[in-house]
């Protein structure tokens, strides 16, 4: 019987790549992501998971480790927080290029300063020109389940492309909260086996990461560019089939909270988003018609699915808990895809961003009143003021 | 086309939230009120006067230099801001009762009381 | 919403941490078997792996469904816990507290002298004492439970133990029987429950107590 149960996002984690039977682990230790690898060291102690456990020195070891276990024909799987996912910063690009559909769960982390255990997107947001899958989950049990679908998506024949699944360090992935585990006739029937196209063999020799010419550099690049354009529709036909088989159904990119008549919007990712439904629950009470949008995939960003949720809002505050320096909105990086994503319609709403969550703060129900009061005035005098406002600052 | 284009605002870090800049931080020699680990102790080094030989072994082993041997009056003193009850230097002690640990309760001083640990 | 009773208990880097921990777990274990709705988590971001630092760790109780789970810290504690009695020098524990709380520590010092330490004290509503140390003798340090492996020493086995029972006893927010099926070490629980010290101070603010007469009751 599928049992519930109360677990960290760590241990979910732990769970899904455990479903996902999966063949080689690397690790390496850095927290918060390092509990999932504690209890994946656990399972494979106790006979649980057959799988190869090495551990790597270093993050860039364990991402080149795992890409050779998929070059090989494994199902490999890492992971890793803060710094520790920009050490490791030299290998995401051959491996998206390589194709290999390795999964990489990250547990967020600030990065140094402060270093500290909580929570900013920051070090997973600065690969997402790597060419990886990355998306974002809200609670442990999107952590299971993203764990899952990663891989199929990742792994179908269509994509072939490696994936980040991330989680707030520390508010999902240390705290704990219900967690339906799926059980192994469902897992199955969702997730095929890994197929490799062209593994290493001796059998079928293949080079993997020969040296190309410069000519066929940007055909290259074009027709990674063409996965891209593919893999929106694996993503909504395995969230479908998702939903079929474990009962649980997500809107493949942005889940919509009381959207659908909102003036004022939170756009927001993560575990923040929690906090956010309260507030938009207690706002319309006030009388204040709030809505949330939260993104669920940063790549591929669904530009349209955004553009027809969202287009119909008169102003959207991007809650960022992440930062990007001297960017063209002089504060985080989600709201510059967004106003992107709403550039091109008629009636496009206002947009701005607010800085919070950051150091892996909490971002307190009061917060949202305010910034609900921010937007609220943008929709009265009919303009933008400021790009971003820092929370508290 | 002239059209008031939004602003970049402004950002007014409250002053008792200001970080130090590229959080570079005096060394604690002496005394350094950025660091406040003092309140890690459950036990304070309490030198006898009289039994003490001087050997400054106490002063080179504090990991956090929290003793300090003034020349003048060849005495050794007792920074508190920053010991954390580690005893090392109770340890290194090799006089009989020259140096120890005394429960942090039984003093009046040294509260710190932090808003938030350190 | 259901009122959300924020349990903030007070500990030591490694040596301590295990022990606050199951303060926690034991608390939210007991809550549950009531029937109430119960959050238990380490605050992460205190870095417990520093031996002595001071750590906190956080339970929250509801007759309800808890929605502000991802508020991730307890700004507004009704009963703080302190397991080792330093930190009462340390911290200013009271900070956030609404007037009427509760103040339980570890320690074999009278209340007065613990009171010495905070000039916050007339936010409190009730202070009381257990010597838990001289109970069990016993800080149990397991490392591996923080970062989700199993604590596999058993929960309740040393401090802890007489410190829920002391809880259990002072506010009355669960039940001494629920915690006798999940502790390790029960005499100990059982003794923190019968030999906690408590004083009351402006009663109207006092919460309703369970249980039967023990320790002194001194209302200043």
């Amino acid at each position: 019987m599928a049992k519930e149960s109360m677990m960290t996002g760590c241990r979910a984690a732990a769970e899904g790549a455990k479903a996902a039977e999966v063949e080689v682990i690397c690790s390496y230790p850095i927290r918060p992501y390092t509990a999932i690898m504690m209890e994946l060291a656990k399972m494979v102690a106790n006979g649980e998971l057959n799988a190869e456990f090495i551990h790597g020195e270093g993050e860039h070891a364990q991402v080149s480790v795992v890409l050779g276990a998929s070059a090989a024909g494994a199902r490999a799987y890492t992971g890793s927080s803060g710094v520790g996912v920009t050490y490791a910063m030299e290998v995401y690009s051959p491996m998206a290029g390589g194709r290999y559909p390795v999964q990489m769960s990250i547990a967020d982390r600030t990065l140094d300063p402060p270093g500290d255990f909580g929570s900013e997107h920051t070090d997973a947001m600065s690969t997402r020109d790597q060419g990886w899958l990355l998306g974002w989950a809200a609670t442990p049990q999107e952590v299971y389940d993203n764990t899952l679908m990663s891989y199929r998506i990742g792994e179908d024949h269509r994509v072939m492309l490696p994936q980040m699944v991330c989680q707030d360090g520390y508010f999902i992935s240390h705290i704990p909260d219900k967690v339906t585990i799926g059980e192994v006739s469902q897992v199955k029937e969702f997730l095929p086996p890994y197929r490799p196209i062209h593994p290493l063999s001796l059998t079928n020799p293949v080079s993997h990461g020969p040296q190309i010419r410069p000519d066929q550099g940007a055909p290259m690049d074009a027709m990674r560019a063409q996965t891209f354009l593919a893999v929106p529709k694996v993503i909504e036909e395995a969230t479908a089939d998702f939903a079929r088989i474990f009962g649980r159904k997500y809107d493949p990119f942005v889940e919509q909270y009381k959207l659908e008549d909102a003036e004022i919007a939170f756009f927001i990712m993560g575990a923040h988003s929690n906090t956010a439904r309260t507030a938009v629950d207690k706002l319309r009470k006030e009388g204040v018609k709030a809505g949330m949008a939260r993104l669920r995939w940063v790549r591929p960003w669904p530009t349209h699915q955004l553009a027809e949720a969202l287009g119909h809002v008169k102003a959207v505050g991007v809650i960022e808990t992440s930062t990007s320096y001297g960017s063209a909105m002089r504060g985080g990086n989600l709201i510059h895809e967004l106003r992107a994503s709403l550039y091109d319609l008629d009636d496009r709403p206002l947009v701005t961003s607010f800085m919070g969550g950051l150091g892996g703060e909490t971002i307190w129900p009061a917060d949202f009143d305010y910034m609900a009061g921010v937007l609220t005035k943008m929709v009265k005098e009919k303009r933008t003021d400021r790009y971003v406002y820092w929370l508290g600052m | 086309m002239a059209k008031a284009l939004p602003g970049y605002g402004t950002i007014d870090v409250p002053k008792d939230r200001v970080v130090p800049f590229g959080a570079v931080t005096p060394a604690p020699v002496g005394t350094q009120p950025l660091f406040q680990t003092s309140n890690w102790r459950v036990v304070r080094p309490v030198r006898d006067d009289e039994k003490c030989t001087r050997c400054l072994q106490c002063y080179m082993a504090c990991p956090d230099a929290c003793w300090v041997y003034k020349a003048e009056g060849e005495t050794l003193e007792w920074v508190g801001d920053f010991c954390k009850g580690c005893q090392v230097c109770i340890a290194q002690c090799p006089e009989e009762g020259a140096l120890v640990a005394v429960p942090e309760l039984d003093f009046e001083g040294g509260v710190v009381r932090l808003e938030k640990p350190f | 919403m259901a009122k959300v009773h924020e349990i903030t208990v007070w500990a030591r880097g490694v040596l301590m941490d295990k022990e606050g921990r199951d303060v926690i777990n034991l608390f939210a274990k007991a809550a549950q078997m009531d029937g109430k709705h119960a959050q238990a988590f380490d605050n992460y971001e205190d870095l417990p792996d520093r031996v002595l630092v001071t750590v906190r760790k956080y339970v929250r109780l509801s007759d309800e469904e808890i929605t502000h789970k991802y508020v991730y810290t307890n700004d507004k504690p009704e009963v703080v816990v302190i397991c080792e009695a330093t930190i009462v020098k340390g911290i200013d524990i009271l900070r956030g507290m609404e007037p009427g709380g509760t103040l339980i520590i570890n320690t074999n010092r009278s209340i007065d002298d613990m009171l010495k330490f905070i000039p916050n004290a007339g936010l409190l509503g009730t202070v009381a004492t257990v010597d838990a140390d001289a109970i069990t003798g016993v800080r149990t340090v397991d490392f591996s439970g923080s970062e989700g492996g199993v604590d596999a020493s058993g929960i309740g086995k040393g401090i802890a133990a007489p410190i829920v029972g002391a809880i259990a006893k002072v506010t009355g927010l669960i039940k001494k029987e629920h915690l006798a099926k999940v502790v390790s070490d029960v005499s100990g629980m059982e003794r923190g429950y019968n030999e906690v010290k408590i004083k009351h101070f402006n009663a109207s603010a006092v919460p309703e107590l369970v249980g039967g007469a023990a320790g002194s009751k001194l209302k200043k």
